[in-house]
């Protein structure tokens, strides 16, 4: 599986919801299949909550993880 | 002596500034974004807590006000609602999407090591400085487009006592605040280490919004501090041009603190007056809550650099807000924690207007800043 990272901390809101938004849109056939995760890396707290639950209302599966000083945010095909 | 109120109201907005702040980044509580989410995507949720903060404020003011210990409504500073109101407010809406957040919004994130609220905030300051070029003209379209010049709120304009205005309002508000807690709109999936529900931070900012016109005679406000931070640059930068801006000399604060000492005055212009002993402190009790809150959670920004657009929006969204919120004699923390909670009609047009703005800046931050 191929893991396709984003790093978009620092934006402006609500840039990376809508970054998110685009790549789950651009790479859907393949994030269906399993071919691909995406994982987007944000400081926007806000952007914890967009971001999944924009994901999840698409039928995908989503984790969040906090990593140094910042989360990291991975989509991946529902179960 | 003024001394004597400073000596509380100092420490006081100091500490309500900070407890601001870290609540407002813990729950990131952006009202800018309550607005501009429903502009951009349907998602009314943090617009639903800035209700809710409305109505608990309304609540403490009018449960104040018939305790008597609210002598002071409707605050000092409050003017009549005019065309000059209504458009201040639809370009602060501009400003405040553009920006990435409203004059609080940028404070909290400013602390949290934001880079484009750094940027925001100095466009802030430009933008009231800004304001100074066209005050008298603007004064006088304010004169001669003022609605009920003798009104300042709903109660006043109806002559009842304005428990008669408030109380109905409230009944029917709690109906709605009940049908979204029912249906767990109030609740929000968070992820983010130690998340604030919006709810809860919007009861906590009603409280602090209550507390600040108790001890300190009116509601919280930022944003004349901006025009007197511009004013302190500019007369030193050019001196002859300052020396000439009228608004820079305008002395609108003259109030009876509440626990003590003799009256206090001020206004937009460089001085160590009033509004610096207020706002000052409120500022940074609000950069400082943001900072702190990020320390402990190990989220502080450090400042990283976003796409160059992005920092373009912020500077120019900083420098319309500003602008703006002198055009409109008010910011939206002003109008929306304490105008509209005691229905004063320049908040409520205020407010109004802040919707068709947040969404005329919503599609240039689609269109032109965010380029997905």
């Amino acid at each position: 599986m191929k893991l396709m990272e984003f790093d978009i901390r620092g934006q402006i809101c609500p840039s990376t919801l809508l970054i998110a938004l685009k790549e789950m849109n651009l790479h859907r056939d393949a994030l269906r299949s399993g071919e691909v995760q995406l994982a987007f890396k944000t400081d926007n707290r806000d952007a914890t909550i967009t971001i999944p639950d924009a994901a999840a209302n698409m039928g995908y599966g989503v984790s969040v993880e906090k990593e140094e000083g910042y989360y990291v945010i991975v989509i991946e095909a529902g179960q | 002596m003024a001394d004597t109120a400073y000596a509380y109201i100092i420490p006081s907005s100091l500490i309500l500034g900070t407890i601001t702040g870290f609540v407002m980044h813990r729950a990131d509580f952006c009202l800018a974004g309550a607005l501009r989410n429903l502009c951009l995507f349907r998602d009314a949720a943090l617009l639903r807590a800035t209700a809710l903060l409305v109505a608990a404020a309304m609540a403490l003011f009018e449960a104040g006000r018939l305790a008597g210990i609210l002598p002071g409504l409707p605050f000092p500073l409050l003017g009549p609602a005019s065309l000059a109101t209504a458009t201040g407010g639809a370009l602060f809406g501009v400003g405040m999407v553009l920006a990435g957040g409203c004059v609080a919004g940028s404070l909290y994130r400013l602390g949290s090591g934001s880079f484009l609220s750094l940027l925001a905030v100095m466009g802030l300051v430009a933008g009231s400085a800004l304001y100074a070029e066209i005050h008298p003209w603007w004064q006088v379209l304010q004169r001669e487009t003022t609605l009920f010049a003798d009104s300042l709120t709903i109660p006043q304009l109806a002559g009842c006592d304005p428990a008669f205005v408030t109380v109905p309002t409230l009944v029917v508000g709690s109906v709605f605040l009940c049908r979204w807690w029912r249906a767990g709109l109030f609740h929000r999936r968070a992820h983010a280490e130690g998340y604030l529900q919006p709810w809860k931070a919007a009861l906590v900012l009603a409280a602090v919004s209550f507390a600040s016109t108790l001890v300190v005679g009116m509601p919280l406000g930022i944003a004349t501090t901006y025009a007197k931070i511009g004013g302190y640059i500019e007369e030193f930068l050019m001196p002859g041009h300052f020396a000439g801006l009228s608004f820079f000399r305008a002395i609108p604060l003259d109030y009876l603190p509440p626990f003590g000492g003799s009256r206090l005055t001020g206004g937009p212009g460089p001085e160590l007056d009033a509004i610096a002993a207020i706002q000052f402190p409120l500022i940074a009790g609000i950069v400082g809550g943001g900072a702190v809150s990020a320390v402990l959670l190990g989220e502080f920004g450090a400042w990283r650099r976003a796409p160059w657009r992005q920092q373009v929006s912020a500077l120019a969204g900083g420098i319309i807000m500003g602008l703006a919120s002198r055009m409109a004699s008010g910011c939206n923390v002003w109008h929306v924690l304490g105008g509209l909670p005691i229905l004063a009609l320049q908040s409520i047009v205020f407010c109004l207007a802040l919707l068709p703005g947040a969404w005329v800046g919503s599609r240039i931050l689609v269109r032109a800043v965010i380029r997905t």
